[in-house]
């Protein structure tokens, strides 16, 4: 193609200056002075999640993105170190609520490294199925944001729906839609019973009946394949140098899987594979997705078929009642005090590898210092370098199939 | 005297005028004889029902296209809760199912402030939503609806289409006029896409023509003893997806893709403006519908209901077109959105070629038929 | 234990085929919807009975022990004194997350949970309920006469049910023994009372001898809150429980 360029002197509008906006003036600039037109897209719009993106395009291409997250972000890391162990559960489950269980997991395993808790089998079980149902809707609820993102607005509606049998569960469980905040060191909150258990056999059968109808009309839909297929591809070095975790790595032919590496809860006792594509295209990541709620189905079934009996709260924790934590919860975790040291653990949450590194000075009822990397903020340097040289439509399509959370990144 | 006698002879003949074509419906008839007595109401009554001014103003015209606006919109919403598991609108009005839903929300429009911001045209911005009612209304003048018609030529579908491909002009003006980023991306999106659907549509028009070999609309539906979509299944698939297309109907409203550029030309559009521009697509799908009954569906063929006299065909073509159009609505819940080079890929590479090959079979058909 | 998933090869044939089935899909589903809607203010969704909803709280059963007030993660719970100095939880809703920490820590499920989900309030102010106002149970107006539960079976099943469901919980006592504050280790005892005003039902009486404080718990009194226990800077007080053995702390 070739290029004409007329020698116009432009100056950037002068709102550029007034806004914060986080890119040199120079970048305008010179944006303006060359053709290329630079799109502002969000926070409000509907496209772009709780953040802003700073689109250079040439044409209708992509040049760079830049983002310009940090809109919800709410110091997640400094109110943890005024509140006591127990009380950062429900705060460290905030960056996303729909996956508590992965969430909360994280955070509890380290306080039961650095106390060392042994948790007994049954709530072992009970937390990898919160893990999983997690997972399955934290997935779901992804592939309706994509396909919101796509403008389909079928797919967006059914995922959401289909949810609504994870939260049923959930609210058996738990006694709570979302935010569950119901792992606690030494087991979890509460036993559950078998009518839930049976219910929740049921409802993967009513979720794979439903799942098969989505399939067909979102997943293999064509003018789904054609919107994502070979767009925002990585390549394997590139997700690796890029530090993209979870699912979105996967896409691209690694094989890593916190959950086998380093196994914990009950992973290793069941039998699952790990789910990994090989284009690393935008359609690779939602298919490897789509395929780990299969996995995740699979695995809740055995989960559920092999529960142990038995008890829900290890015995190195004040409970007087070892089913259920109600009476004797602040006994228990009121005054926890972690020895000195740092402790990390690594968890595989549903868009990937979530790590909890917990500092104690031992000697106070309060963390000294506690980092969170959220999966969220792990892939945004991949994401945007998938959205180059694809065309301005795309940047929802590579947004939707990241599932880029901002609150999840934002922390 | 005489000045009054003058003007009672003016009215005399414009009376006439009206009467020579009033629509005749003998359901109606002893209560328009009866007004017709009455001097001076005979006149407005006579006005309203003479044939031109009925189609275009009652019936096919201004107040039916309300009425199916309203109706398709919320007919819409319904269908695709229906399919998405939801029940959509129901609270407006339960005992109806929420059918005032449309009008409550062009209340709600009606009420909100029109906002015209700082870097817009303020002339052209409020200029060109009131303006696109032109290439709307006028096409109505050319379609016919058996017992009521405005204009009588032979190149009705011919007139029709030219009005109605003038509508994206003035979307594309609209996003000029607002000044905005997303509305020129719209725009620009807008035209390519304009691009990509006229020339298959005309094709499957023109395929119609030479397999009726006429564009006289009364002609063509008088020869539909076969509906024309049997005929030429080709020519029809190709005029339903660049209706698609044409009404920016999933999945291809790429101008207006909220998720993308926020409704593009229309972003800064706000209260019964916004309102205004959003009705546009839907009219210009009735528009469309309207022709593909006529070119398709037999138009508005259909038993005679004495009763009902000239009302009847008008009834017919519209219940059609309503039926049409909720078919069409229903691709909103089956599909995502096209990207717009996919798009344009696609009416240059597959509709097109299925257009030339509609073309074909309407000329074997032809020879066939002469023979 | 690696599956490999590919996307599908592009092609005519196959994208018709896709175009086909999304189609009949969504032809099927337009004939027979799979709606899950829950009319909500006419029906009502069945919660279990654990359900975190609205907090009620029973000031008879209420010992003043505080642990509501200290576990809240959200600083939610402020302890308000009534006429006799005794203090007694009042939640602000504008805080509230609903861990329901503070019930799971209550030793007397003098707060318990309620199927109580939708509430409103006239404004912010108003959300900080007081003790006297989480007493008694609010009004509620309800329209519903329909109960649904979602019941699964191949697929999914809304039963519904022509119920009025009582949004309030039985609450049972948690398992816990009970206990008392006993002023064991006597010899570390530096006097300060600190105990005796904090109890909530004076409880703690302490005497002179020479120099010596003596402390002496009235155990028909004692509910076992544990403020005192709390509140000892040399840690004589030790909550024992009683009857049960085996249990420790
Ligand atoms: S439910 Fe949680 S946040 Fe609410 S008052 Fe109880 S402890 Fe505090
Ligand atoms: S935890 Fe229970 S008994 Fe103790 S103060 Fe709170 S409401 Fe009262």
């Amino acid at each position: 193609m070739k290029e004409y360029s007329l020698d116009i002197s432009v100056t950037p509008p002068k709102e550029y200056e007034s806004y914060f906006v986080p890119v040199p003036k120079e970048f305008l600039e010179d944006a303006y002075r060359s053709d290329d037109f630079v799109v502002f897209t969000g926070p409000q719009h509907g496209g772009s999640g709780h953040m802003r993106l700073i689109i250079r395009v040439k044409g209708d291409f992509i040049v760079e993105v830049i983002p310009d997250p940090g809109y919800v972000h709410r110091s997640m890391e400094k109110l943890a170190e005024n509140r006591l162990y127990i009380q950062n559960i429900p705060l460290f489950e905030r960056p996303s609520i729909i996956d508590f269980g992965n969430y909360n997991l994280g955070y509890v395993r380290a306080i039961e490294d650095a106390l060392d808790i042994e948790v007994p089998e049954r709530a072992r079980y009970l937390r990898t199925i919160l893990a999983e149902l997690g997972r399955i809707g934290t997935h779901l609820y992804d592939a309706g944001i994509l396909a919101v993102f796509l403008g389909h607005t079928t797919g967006f509606m059914w995922p959401f729906a289909l949810r609504e049998y994870i939260v049923e569960i959930f609210t058996r469980i738990t006694g709570t839609r979302i935010t569950g905040s119901f792992v606690v060191p030494g087991g979890v909150r509460r036993d559950v019973d078998e009518k839930t258990l049976d219910m929740i056999k049921r409802m993967l059968n009513a979720l794979e009946f439903r799942i098969k109808k989505f399939e067909r009309v979102f997943i293999r839909n064509p003018t789904t394949i054609a919107r994502l297929k070979g767009v925002g591809t990585l390549t394997k070095e590139e997700a690796v140098d890029y530090g993209v975790v979870g699912p979105f790595l996967r896409a691209c032919g690694v094989e890593y899987d916190v959950r086998v590496v380093e196994p914990y809860e009950a992973y290793d006792e069941i039998d699952w594979d790990v789910v990994i594509g090989e284009d690393g295209d935008g359609y690779t990541r939602f298919l490897v997705r789509v395929e780990e709620v299969g996995q995740s189905i699979n695995m809740i079934r055995q989960l559920v078929d092999n529960l142990p009996e038995g008890d829900v709260l290890s015995d190195s924790i004040i409970s007087f009642n070892r089913k259920d934590i109600r009476g004797s919860f602040f006994e228990a975790y009121a005054d926890i005090v972690l020895p000195e040291g740092e402790y990390t653990t690594l968890t595989e949450a549903a868009r990937g590898t979530l790590l909890y590194s917990v500092i104690s000075d031992g000697e106070s009822t309060v963390p000294y210092r506690v980092r969170i990397v959220t999966p969220g903020w792990m892939y945004l340097k991949g994401f945007m370098e998938a959205c180059k040289g694809h065309r301005l439509a795309d940047l929802q399509a590579i947004y939707g199939s990241f599932g880029y959370f901002p609150p999840e990144a934002d922390r | 005297m005489a000045e009054a006698s003058l003007i009672f002879i003016l009215l005399e003949r414009i009376l006439s005028i009206f009467t020579d074509e009033l629509i005749n419906i003998p359901l109606i008839n002893p209560a328009v004889e009866m007004l017709l007595k009455i001097p001076f109401l005979n006149v407005i009554v006579a006005f309203i029902l003479w044939k031109p001014i009925f189609h275009v103003l009652i019936l096919p015209g201004l107040i039916g296209m309300t009425l199916v606006l309203l109706f398709i919109i919320y007919f819409e919403r319904k269908i695709t809760a229906r399919v998405q598991w939801r029940v959509g609108p129901k609270e407006v009005s339960r005992r109806t199912g929420g059918v005032i839903q449309a009008l409550a929300d062009g209340m709600r429009y009606l009420f909100q402030e029109v906002i015209v911001h700082r870097d817009a045209n303020a002339f052209y911005f409020l200029q060109f939503p009131l303006i696109s009612f032109l290439p709307v209304l006028l096409p109505l003048l050319f379609i016919p609806a058996g017992g009521t018609y405005g204009i009588r030529t032979i190149y009705t579908i011919p007139a029709a289409l030219a009005l109605i491909s003038l509508i994206p002009v003035f979307i594309v003006a609209m996003g000029w006029a607002s000044n905005s980023k997303f509305a020129y991306i719209g725009s620009v999106r807008e035209a390519f896409m304009y691009f990509a659907y006229e020339i298959p549509f005309l094709l499957a028009v023109v395929a119609m023509i030479v397999l009726y070999q006429t564009s006289d609309p009364f002609e063509i539906v008088a020869k539909q003893w076969i509906p024309g979509a049997v005929m030429n299944p080709v020519a029809f698939l190709v005029f339903f997806i660049t209706v698609l297309i044409a009404t920016s109907r999933l999945p291809f409203d790429i101008p207006e893709a909220d998720q993308e550029v926020a409704f593009g030309p229309y972003v800064e559009y706000s209260g019964i403006i916004f309102g205004l521009v959003m009705m546009l697509p839907y009219e210009k799908l009735y528009l469309l519908s309207m022709i593909s009954v006529i070119l398709f569906f037999g138009g508005w063929n259909g038993p005679e209901i004495a009763i009902l006299g000239d009302l009847a065909p008008v009834i017919y073509l519209y219940i059609k077109t309503i039926v049409f159009m909720c078919v069409v609505s229903l691709a909103r819940s089956i599909y995502a959105r096209y990207r717009l080079d996919q798009s344009l890929r696609l009416g240059w590479g597959v509709v097109f070629s299925m257009s030339m090959i509609a073309l074909i079979i309407s000329v074997g058909w032809m020879a066939w038929l002469r023979l | 234990m690696v599956k490999v998933v590919k996307s599908p090869k592009d092609g005519l044939i196959r994208s018709a085929a896709g175009h086909l089935r999304a189609i009949t899909e969504v032809a099927k589903v337009v004939v027979s919807p799979g709606t899950i809607t829950v009319h909500y203010p006419r029906e009502r969704r069945k919660y279990p009975e654990n359900f975190r909803g609205m907090i009620m709280f029973d000031m008879d059963e209420c010992i003043s022990c505080f642990r509501c007030a200290h576990i809240c993660p959200a600083n939610a719970i402020q302890m308000y004194p009534d006429a006799e100095g005794r203090y007694f939880p009042g939640i602000d809703y504008a805080k509230c997350i609903f861990c329901h920490f503070c019930v799971d820590s209550c030793p007397t499920a003098a707060l318990k949970q309620s199927k109580i989900h939708d509430v409103a309030y006239r404004d912010v102010d108003s959300m900080n309920v007081s003790p006297e106002q989480m007493n008694t149970i609010p009004e509620i107006v309800r329209e519903d006469s329909v109960t649904v539960e979602y019941d699964f079976e191949k697929d999914i099943q809304l039963v519904r049910k022509k119920e009025f469901e009582n949004l309030l919980v039985e609450v049972e006592k948690p398992e816990r023994p009970e206990f008392k504050a006993v002023p064991q280790y006597g010899e570390n005892c530096i006097g300060c009372r600190l105990c005796m005003f904090s109890c909530p039902v004076n409880a703690i009486k302490s005497k002179l001898e020479e120099t010596k404080v003596i402390l002496e718990t009235d155990y028909e009194r004692c509910t076992g809150c544990g403020i005192c226990v709390r509140i000892c800077p040399t840690e004589v007080l030790i909550l024992t429980p009683i009857e049960r053995e085996g249990d420790h702390q």
